[in-house]
């Protein structure tokens, strides 16, 4: 595996191989204008059915249901969200993603770190294992976690939504970092460590520096995966820490007239996951790969 | 209830309540001297999304000013309501402090004790002044209707602010008329009067809402057959019976030849959106969605055309369901939570519903009676307030309410939503389907531990 | 770990080094523990009473601790529940890998353009899912869909596909196909761009064609990436929770009620807290076995070395 996909292992020379690699084959000129044009619209296509519903968020309401490219654009679709509970459960989901990812960050950064470079006997098993969390089925969290907080009164609150997220963000955390930090070379620690710094201090002034793009991008990760969850919010969730995913289920009534507010309602909603990840493209796809190749 | 008023709030109601109802009695002004009894408490309320639940959620302000409560109202829809809520109930959460009492759970919710009596509320005069029962009346609510809402030994716990009864309508009669036939009587009729008119100018036969647990039944019924065998006393499902796989099978077929593309997937509001656009003709569902065909706003509205349910072998059964606002047990502002109950369904606000929104479902004797009722549920020439009425009256006579107050109906109501699924889609045969129903019913009642 | 030698560290810097590890792994650990093991732990207890929140007295009752495992024994809705989901799970991971793979290799080409779209193809995997499964009810929905309307007017309509029992579940498979190939596609582009050029040459200048070339050389590079991206994807398929939720609601009938959607009703529609743990207990045991795979197929051994 490893000899295949040295990616997770050596990702600098990985990038370097990138970057000197050619292209595979050779193109003639009326092939490669072929190749641009059925990109093109292969990606219209594939992106077709995200591009309809963001127009209809911005049609008016007697014309939402209209095929006529030209129409004039209106906000009155997300002027009437602003009017009712939308925009709390907006500031809820911003409130449990960052909650959530901050705790995470704290947490399973050091961790990472440890796993990256000290190589215990049960280091194999500890790796399944937190990988194994964030494999879990929702289900087997959401019935003991329900039940619990019945008992201890975090039921609809953000920090008891927060908690949850935790059960798969710390182990997004450790995953993720734990290739960065593999990147950066021991080297440089060793240096801090020589000049008298003790681990965590050498931690860091030199390694976390350079990891910081990784860091950035992980914080990322587990926004967007902590703003996208629907189920532990629909289940822990019922007016106080509503979150905006579940709010817009509450439009899904009104089907057949309010069509214009469900797509404005998921426009707003997948507004700030593609900001972030047109923020942190590069490395998400660094993420991604490293995450999932390991 | 449990603690004393530390003052009055008699008064205080009062006045809210007529400053909500839009009218302020002269006289109360005065002891209102600008005290609000609520400020600070937010009042959580939900109900599934229907017409009632927007026009009060338009009113809310009103009742926000005068009581200095804040009200945040949320409406699902039905099914995600319901399941909601039941779960909101059974685990004792207190989230909530007014909930709608959906009547297939009315006694499920009810008996096991995870709403709050009324009586008490009704009787005690801080929180319910005695002067002011010319606006507000408990006796006024139908009987029937309050019968549904109360538990074995009649105490009430929630208020009816819905009544839903099965009618028949047809958004495109013209299409009838011009196939020279009226709106059918029997069902043999209406297969022979959808073979007509079907299709034509691109208007599908029927429509009806895939909630089948309560849109079949009372073709179930018209036909012979019925859920239980003598509820509340004997919960043996009849399922399997002949006149239940007649009655399946002729309703499956309505959906399977006539209805539109995808009326499986159809809820009330999409199939009510689509009798309104003219893309669907014929109907039986409850008169709150179908009196809407006539609406201003419906593009068929000069075209439809209102009357009873459909007659099978076995008689007319058009059915009838209520929906009352109840506090939960666990809720923490129940005094609040009860103005609340009031203000919505006090009478001027129920007559104001009926006036300013034409609001067609009213659950009081006096509304009923009403000269505003009857007018604007005079729809396209057709007297819907005499229909309503009847089949109210119908239903009651034949005890339909009886099998849906049972404890276990929720479970047994999606069987029929599959059942009714399954056949329709081709999966299984109406004998198959229903079969696996009862049998299913029957796992589900044994395992909630009820004796059959 | 070649790297204590190198400096020559004493034993007590390394002891101290230890303990400072163990102080950054720890909280995380006892953290995740009590997040996770806890209620695993707690989950397996409840499956094995018949809690019912409905029903006092069922908290603590174990007289019969393997009840809800026998009941599942005999139960059809949870046994088609499993052939569902298996059937959804097979449809959208093959149809995953299999888009995922042409689409890479189509935009496997070094140029500014490409790079810009192969980052636009990603916006699917990003979207929240309940915005996906809203953006196919819309597709989906008759009387709403621009490509029903298409259909319609070209004289080609088509039947409800979220109404059709036999094709219910391929229309959740699409949808869920349309969200994760770009998975699938960033893993392989990585991958193609690490194959080195001698075999491709080699081959090429002993006459291989193209399918040849692909079929032995470039697809033999592609596998493992292939079937440990197919395993991850397996995984996340069990969870499929929003777009039946929205598209189907399990129907019609309960013809895409899979196994994660039935142990939903089952604790949170009916209040079968035990015999939904049940349930749960199982897919966890599921989805064990598949992470226990990916571990053997390579998953973390690469700092072994």
């Amino acid at each position: 595996m490893t000899d295949v996909l040295p990616i997770p292992a050596k990702p600098l020379r990985a990038r370097v191989d990138v970057r000197s690699s050619r292209r595979p084959w050779p193109l003639l000129k009326g092939r490669r204008i072929g190749l641009h044009v059925a990109a093109l619209a292969l990606l219209l296509a594939v992106l077709f059915p995200f591009l309809w519903m963001v127009q209809m968020a911005f049609r008016p309401a007697d014309d939402v249901l209209g095929d006529a490219l030209l129409f004039r654009p209106t906000l009155e679709n997300f002027a009437s969200l602003w009017q009712g509970t939308f925009p709390r459960s907006f500031v809820n989901s911003l409130l449990v993603s960052t909650l959530s990812t901050a705790t995470s960050l704290a947490l399973g950064v050091p961790a990472a770190y440890v796993l990256s470079r000290w190589c215990f006997r049960a280091r194999g098993r500890v790796s399944l294992w937190i990988l194994a969390t964030r494999m879990a089925p929702p289900i087997a969290f959401t019935i003991p976690f329900f039940l619990a907080y019945r008992w201890v009164g975090l039921q609809d609150t953000v920090i008891g939504l927060a908690l949850i997220y935790m059960t798969f963000n710390i182990s997004i955390v450790i995953w993720f970092m734990q290739t960065f930090f593999a990147a950066i070379p021991k080297a440089l620690e060793e240096a801090a460590w020589i000049d008298g710094c003790g681990v965590w201090q050498a931690f860091w002034r030199v390694t976390l520096p350079l990891a910081a793009p990784g860091l950035a991008a992980t914080a990322v990760f587990c926004f967007i995966f902590s703003w996208n969850d629907f189920f532990f919010a629909l289940i822990l969730t019922r007016t106080n820490a509503i979150t905006a995913p579940v709010a817009i289920t509450n439009f899904l009534q009104y089907e057949g007239w309010e069509w214009g507010k469900i797509a404005a309602g998921g426009t707003l909603v997948m507004l700030p996951v593609l900001v972030f990840t047109l923020l942190v493209r590069k490395y998400l796809v660094r993420g991604l790969t490293a995450g999932g190749l390991k | 209830m449990t603690q004393t008023p530390s003052f009055s709030r008699r008064h205080l109601l009062a006045g809210a309540a007529a400053l909500g109802g839009g009218l302020l009695l002269p006289g109360k002004a005065p002891a209102i001297g600008g005290t609000k009894p609520f400020v600070g408490t937010t009042l959580n309320v939900s109900t599934f999304n229907a017409p009632f639940a927007r026009i009060l959620t338009k009113w809310l302000p009103e009742f926000e000013d005068a009581t200095g409560a804040k009200v945040v109202y949320d409406t699902p829809s039905f099914p995600v309501y319901n399941q909601r809520a039941d779960l909101e109930l059974s685990t004792g959460g207190a989230s909530y402090d007014v909930l709608n009492i959906t009547f297939i759970y009315s006694s499920r919710w009810i008996n096991a004790g995870w709403f709050t009596p009324l009586d008490d509320y009704i009787r005690d005069a801080n929180q319910t002044p005695a002067d002011w029962a010319a606006d507000w009346d408990v006796e006024d609510f139908l009987p029937g209707l309050r019968a549904s809402e109360s538990d074995r030994s009649g105490r009430l716990y929630g208020i009816p602010w819905t009544v839903d009864t099965f009618v028949a309508g047809a958004s495109r009669f013209d299409l009838f008329k011009a196939a020279g036939i009226g709106l059918p009587d029997t069902t043999d009729d209406l297969v022979t009067a959808l073979k007509a008119v079907h299709g034509k100018e691109r208007v599908a036969g029927f429509v009806t809402d895939n909630h089948y647990g309560w849109t079949f039944v009372p073709f179930l019924q018209a036909f012979g057959g019925n859920v239980f065998r003598n509820p509340p006393d004997d919960l043996t499902p009849t399922l399997d019976t002949p006149e239940a796989a007649a009655a399946a099978e002729y309703f499956a077929r309505l959906l399977k030849e006539f209805g539109p593309n995808g009326v499986l997937s159809y809820t009330e509001d999409q199939a009510l959106q689509a009798l309104q656009a003219g893309r669907a003709n014929y109907t039986a569902i409850g008169q709150t969605y179908l009196s809407q065909v006539g609406a201003a706003h419906s593009k068929t509205a000069a075209t439809v055309a209102y009357g009873p349910v459909v007659r099978g072998p076995a008689g007319r059964f058009p059915g009838v369901a209520t929906h009352g606002l109840g506090i939960p047990a666990a809720s923490k502002n129940k005094d609040a939570a009860w103005a609340f109950i009031q203000w919505a369904l006090s009478k001027k606000n129920t007559r104001r519903a009926i006036v300013e929104e034409r609001y067609a479902s009213p659950t009081r004797r006096t509304d009923f009676a009403s000269a505003e009722f009857k007018q604007i549920a005079t729809l396209n020439g057709y007297d819907l307030a005499e229909i309503i009425a009847s089949s109210v009256d119908l239903a009651a006579r034949q005890g339909h309410m009886k099998y849906r107050t049972v404890p276990v109906y929720p479970q047994v109501d999606q069987q029929l939503n599959k059942a009714i699924a399954n056949i329709a889609s081709g999966q299984l045969s109406a004998r198959e389907a229903l079969a696996q129903a009862q049998a299913n019913s029957i796992t589900e009642l044994k395992r909630a531990g009820v004796a059959i | 770990m070649t790297f204590f030698n190198l400096t020559g560290a004493s034993l007590g810097w390394e002891h101290s080094r230890r303990r400072a590890y163990l102080a950054g792994l720890l909280p995380a650990l006892v953290v995740l523990g009590a997040i996770t093991l806890l209620p695993a732990l707690f989950l397996l207890a409840v499956s094995l009473t018949p809690l019912s929140l409905v029903k006092p007295g069922t908290a603590f009752d174990f007289s019969d601790p393997l009840g809800n495992y026998r009941e599942l024994l005999w139960d059809g809705r949870f046994h088609n529940s499993v052939l569902l989901q298996l059937h959804l799970s097979t449809v959208s991971v093959a149809l995953q890998l299999a888009v995922g793979l042409g689409v890479a290799l189509l935009l496997n080409v070094r140029s500014r353009f490409f790079e810009a779209i192969r980052a636009a193809f990603l916006i699917p995997m990003v979207l929240p899912p309940i915005v996906v499964a809203l953006i196919w009810k819309i597709l989906y929905t008759p009387d709403v869909s621009p490509l029903y309307r298409v259909l319609d007017s070209v004289g080609l309509p088509v039947d409800s596909l979220i109404t059709d029992p036999a094709l219910a579940i391929w229309a959740i498979g699409v949808a869920e196909t349309w969200q994760w190939f770009p998975f699938t596609m960033l893993m392989v582009l990585a991958t193609l761009q690490l194959i080195p050029d001698d075999p491709l040459e080699a081959a090429r200048i002993d006459g291989a064609n193209r399918w040849q070339v692909f079929r032995h050389i470039t697809l033999a590079y592609l596998r493992p990436a292939l079937v440990v991206c197919g395993l991850f994807r397996l995984i996340d398929s069990f969870k499929a929770f929003p777009l039946i939720y929205v598209l189907t609601n399990g129907g019609p009938g309960s013809a895409t009620e899979v196994t994660n959607f039935y142990g939903f009703i089952e604790a949170f529609n009916f209040s079968y807290w035990g015999y939904a743990s049940a349930i749960a207990v199982i897919m966890l045991l599921g989805v064990f076995a598949v992470s226990w795979l990916v571990g053997r197929l390579g998953w973390n051994e690469v700092h072994h070395d």
